[in-house]
């Protein structure tokens, strides 16, 4: 399934004709979850990164189509059926770093090359909140998405919008933040 | 001359020819003929690149069957993505950053419940499913226009003679001439000045 020779993870699970490719899909993979990844059948999910976590998990249902997709989640990222992304999406459930300007020092010495081979210090707490994106939503190309969000059913993304905030279900949202401009 | 007699471009990394719907200058620069991988145009001289236009190898060109696009005398583009299915118009001198994305179709209809019908039909690659009667609102960009980096440009949109676009902007209205905009959605910044016509410049 993925298109390069490497390995695909134990936790990852695929459904019944789905593809999934990508030069880097499991470059940044470090989930311990199990399911981590599960795919739904009939997806086409083309040059796809999947970033996760230690604790990062992600569900994907039937008929999803994306080119182009980053999926950055320390958390959890669902998304439904038919959900189309255009190409360049990005998804998120987290900051990755403390917005506390002390504690993101106390952070970047945790995650320094200094600790390679001992014990390495916790890192200070993370902002994380899951994403939902709901069945039947239309993403454009270049959008980026927030912790925390959920998407409404049927929702229409405009290009190069930043969903910061909840969708509601068949919205039309563009700009950045995200504003609502209409109905599907 | 970029353009070889067999269709192919000169010392081009990608082994596929120019579509023969793709009308080039002998003068225009083209570096790839990986920017047509996805073209899908039916016309005769749906593609019309002008004299001493350059489009870059990550410009690529995503056209459906009745899609028309005309690229101006000494416009550059450098990596942009052309979603076209009706027809995109970009004059002369305009120069376009990269990953600009300038759409005149959504490709799919906006009503979730068409939407689902369409895609539980598709079995492969999206555009397998895409239908040629959809809406498509022509884009225009005008003479001396400039895009910045990452900027989208919606469906129906004229963008006038002059303006600057700001990078990261999402243009999902029409800019008047001579005029600065950002944001997203985009929006007036200022008015730019305006050259002197030919008859006011002093011999």
């Amino acid at each position: 399934m993925a298109d390069t020779e490497q390995a695909i993870p134990k936790n990852v699970h695929v459904g019944a004709g789905s593809v999934l490719t990508g030069a880097q899909l499991f470059r940044r993979f470090f989930s311990e979850r199990d399911p981590a990844v599960t795919v739904g059948a009939h997806c086409h999910l083309e040059d796809v990164q999947l970033a996760l976590g230690r604790r990062g998990h992600v569900t994907v249902g039937d008929h999803v189509f994306a080119a182009g997709l980053m999926i950055l989640s320390e958390l959890e990222i669902r998304i439904g059926q038919r959900v189309i992304f255009s190409f360049h999406v990005v998804i998120a459930d987290s900051d990755f770093h403390p917005l506390d300007p002390a504690q993101r020092m106390l952070d970047a010495i945790a995650i320094s090359p200094l600790h390679a081979g001992v014990a390495r210090p916790e890192r200070p707490a993370i902002g994380s909140a899951p994403v939902c994106i709901e069945d039947d939503v239309w993403i454009g190309p270049n959008a980026t998405i927030l912790k925390g969000v959920t998407i409404g059913a049927g929702a229409f993304i405009e290009p190069g919008s930043l969903v910061t905030r909840d969708v509601p279900p068949r919205a039309r949202v563009l700009g950045n933040p995200a504003q609502v401009i209409g109905e599907v | 001359m970029s353009l070889l007699p067999d269709r192919r471009v000169r010392d081009d990394w990608f082994h596929g020819l120019v579509p023969q719907c793709v009308d080039i200058d002998p003068q225009a620069y083209l570096e790839s003929a990986y920017s047509f991988a996805l073209c899908r145009a039916e016309r005769a001289h749906a593609v019309r690149i002008e004299r001493a236009a350059h489009v870059y190898s990550s410009s690529l060109f995503d056209l459906g069957t009745n899609a028309e696009v005309s690229i101006g005398p000494f416009a550059m583009l450098n990596g942009a993505r052309l979603i076209c299915e009706s027809q995109i118009t970009i004059g002369a001198h305009v120069l376009i950053s990269w990953n600009v994305v300038i759409m005149d179709s959504y490709r799919l209809p906006p009503d979730p419940a068409r939407r689902r019908a369409l895609i539980e039909r598709a079995s492969a690659p999206l555009h397998r499913m895409v239908d040629p009667a959809l809406p498509a609102a022509p884009v225009h960009l005008r003479d001396n226009v400039w895009l910045g980096f990452d900027v989208c440009v919606l469906p129906g949109v004229t963008i006038g003679e002059g303006s600057v676009v700001g990078a990261r902007s999402v243009v999902c209205g029409d800019v008047s001439p001579y005029t600065l905009v950002a944001g997203n959605p985009a929006r007036p910044v200022r008015d730019l000045p305006r050259p002197p016509r030919a008859h006011e410049v002093a011999p």
